[in-house]
């Protein structure tokens, strides 16, 4: 009998999958006992909805060889999410560290699981998983609703059609990368406004800004962006020039990977 | 057992934490004193795994905190009791860090209780008053029945009944073996609470010792006369050695010897003493003699800095009140 044995709770090391459980658990506590998630969840689901109802009624009354670009009966489904629901969903990515970093209770965090780059992981797998969840259900919804509204102009698609559920899937998928990006964005730069405004910055302005710049470059650029990308995977019919549905797949993954990846160097390095 | 061995913390030019050594034992309150700036809470996140230290070690129960799978069954903090979401109620706030570290709830709804904070344990915590918040911060503290506990300037903005609760819990978590680090910047309320005090100014250890030293003999301290000779009483004191100051209403302040010798010699030469009183030199003033030594340093470059007396000598404060 040795002395630790008088607490052999205290002393034994839980398995890797209990402490990965307990972070896990930790993080989808913080996450779900706010009321004003929920309330952005809901009010961007509604909203996404209500504008594909609009946008689809637009593109319904569009005739059949002029229904192009956003107003694509693929796209149109897709339409409103990128606003109503990748912008608030972001929000709430970026608001993940700052929104501790600015109450202090990063600190509580951090001493509660010292193991920082376990913390970010929790964090991602959590939002990320609260994220792809809404996302597939929206675009699904979206996709069922607008489809609805097309079939009465002969436009509508099905599920069925070869390259329609990948379109859908990757829609869905959007939001998911957007809020991992900007979750890595939140824990670098740990003020809530300029990490707004950088995830602003890489979700959306630089494809736009991408657009306005001349010819090789729009695409030789524009390609790694997420608007491209996004474009390319959720179409229906991506354009040439630009990377192809599953290096744009691709392109998705990557800006999520890499700004998680430095910020985990970064929360690992820093002082809390 | 906390245990710092030459930690020191720089940022940028800044040195916060001045190759500071020193050993929190179980079973006592040790009160970690200096003035605001002095380094306490950057030496508390230091032990916490918070901030890295540019070199050297903190240890709890001989391991870095960052190790620790399970760290609040360890060690119990509270750094800032602001430093919550108010948008989360206490239960969920509680909630969410018991699970993080594999306590069940059961202990959530004790520690509300403990803290007398059950009744709003639903509402949200941006409605709670400073005072609630420290009580939820001790309640988190305490989630993990840790067998340490570090608390960075607990008491500040609570009422009379939270101080004493405060100080009542301390002390009982003491009794019963705990490890208790308290750190503040009122010595008065130190004395009340610890047993032991480590003081620091500018980062430095300036004085490590029982609260009783601090108050003891080794402290200082003087006998107050009053004479209607004052005069020849004076220069008989100073004839045997001993340091008399005249008070401003005309009493004598003697230092360097004791009442008993002071009344004997008086009553051998047949002068009248009305007056005969020891008087313990006040923990404020203690204080404030070790820290004003750490203040004086900063007028120094650093290349004439004399290096912080080490351990448990009051030396320093004294020699500074000496050399005024």
């Amino acid at each position: 009998m040795t002395v630790a044995s008088i607490r052999p709770a205290r002393t034994r090391v839980p398995a890797l999958a209990t402490r990965a459980r307990d972070v896990l658990a930790f993080e989808w506590v913080k996450l779900r006992s706010v009321r004003a998630n929920w309330v952005t969840a809901l009010a961007a689901a509604a909203a996404t909805l209500g504008v594909t109802v609009i946008v689809a009624r637009t593109a319904a009354a569009v005739p059949a060889h002029q229904a192009t670009g956003s107003l694509a009966p693929l796209l149109a489904s897709f339409l409103a999410s990128g606003e109503y629901t990748i912008l608030p969903v972001s929000v709430l990515g970026v608001l993940a560290f700052t929104s501790e970093y600015a109450s202090g209770l990063i600190r509580t965090t951090f001493a509660a699981v010292p193991h920082r780059w376990a913390v970010l992981a929790a964090k991602a797998a959590v939002l990320g998983g609260a994220a792809l969840a809404l996302g597939e259900v929206l675009a699904f919804a979206c996709f069922l609703v607008a489809q609805a509204l097309l079939s009465g102009s002969h436009l509508g698609l099905s599920l069925g059609q070869p390259g329609v559920p990948g379109a859908v899937l990757a829609a869905g998928f959007l939001p998911c990368a957007c809020v991992l990006t900007a979750l890595g964005l939140g824990a670098i730069i740990r003020s809530t406004a300029g990490a707004i405004t950088a995830a602003v910055a890489v979700i959306y302005a630089v494809a736009g800004l991408c657009l306005v710049l001349p010819a090789p470059w729009k695409t030789d650029i524009g390609r790694f962006t997420i608007g491209f990308a996004a474009y390319q995977v959720m179409s229906g019919h991506p354009q040439r020039g630009l990377l192809p549905p599953a290096a744009s797949m691709l392109v998705l993954i990557a800006w999520p990977a890499v700004a998680l990846l430095v910020a985990g160097a970064v929360l690992a390095r820093r002082d809390a | 057992m906390i245990e710092l061995a030459r930690v020191t913390k720089r940022f940028g030019a800044l040195t916060a934490v001045d190759d500071l050594s020193f050993t929190v034992r179980p079973g006592r309150v040790t009160g970690f004193l200096g003035p605001n700036g002095a380094g306490k809470t950057t030496t508390m996140r230091i032990i916490l795994g918070l901030d890295a230290p540019t070199t050297g070690t903190a240890l709890v129960a001989g391991r870095r905190y960052r190790h620790f799978a399970r760290p609040l069954r360890q060690v119990g903090s509270l750094l800032d009791a602001s430093a919550v979401q108010g948008a989360r109620t206490a239960r969920d706030h509680l909630l969410s860090l018991a699970v993080s570290n594999g306590i069940g709830r059961a202990r959530v709804t004790e520690v509300l209780a403990l803290t007398g904070l059950d009744p709003v344990a639903g509402k949200r915590v941006r409605d709670f008053s400073l005072g609630m918040k420290q009580r939820l911060g001790i309640a988190a503290a305490m989630l993990g029945d840790p067998p340490v506990l570090i608390f960075d300037e607990p008491v500040n903005a609570l009422d009379a009944d939270g101080v004493r609760w405060i100080r009542l819990l301390m002390r009982q978590l003491a009794a019963n073996g705990h490890t208790v680090f308290i750190s503040s910047h009122l010595m008065s309320e130190m004395a009340q609470t610890a047993d032991h005090l480590i003081v620091i100014g500018r980062g430095r250890l300036l004085a490590d010792a029982p609260t009783a030293q601090f108050t003891g003999p080794a402290a200082g301290g003087d006998v107050l006369v009053r004479s209607p000779r004052a005069g020849d009483l004076t220069e008989l004191l100073r004839a045997r050695g001993a340091a008399v100051a005249v008070t401003g209403d005309g009493g004598l302040s003697v230092t360097g010897t004791d009442a008993a010798a002071i009344a004997d010699l008086a009553a051998a030469r047949g002068i009248p003493v009305h007056e005969l009183t020891r008087r313990a030199p006040s923990l404020e003033q203690v204080y404030l003699n070790l820290t004003g030594a750490s203040t004086e340093y900063r007028a120094l470059g650093p290349e004439d800095r004399t290096p912080a007396p080490e351990g448990r000598a009051l030396a320093p404060g004294r020699e500074t009140e000496d050399g005024r």
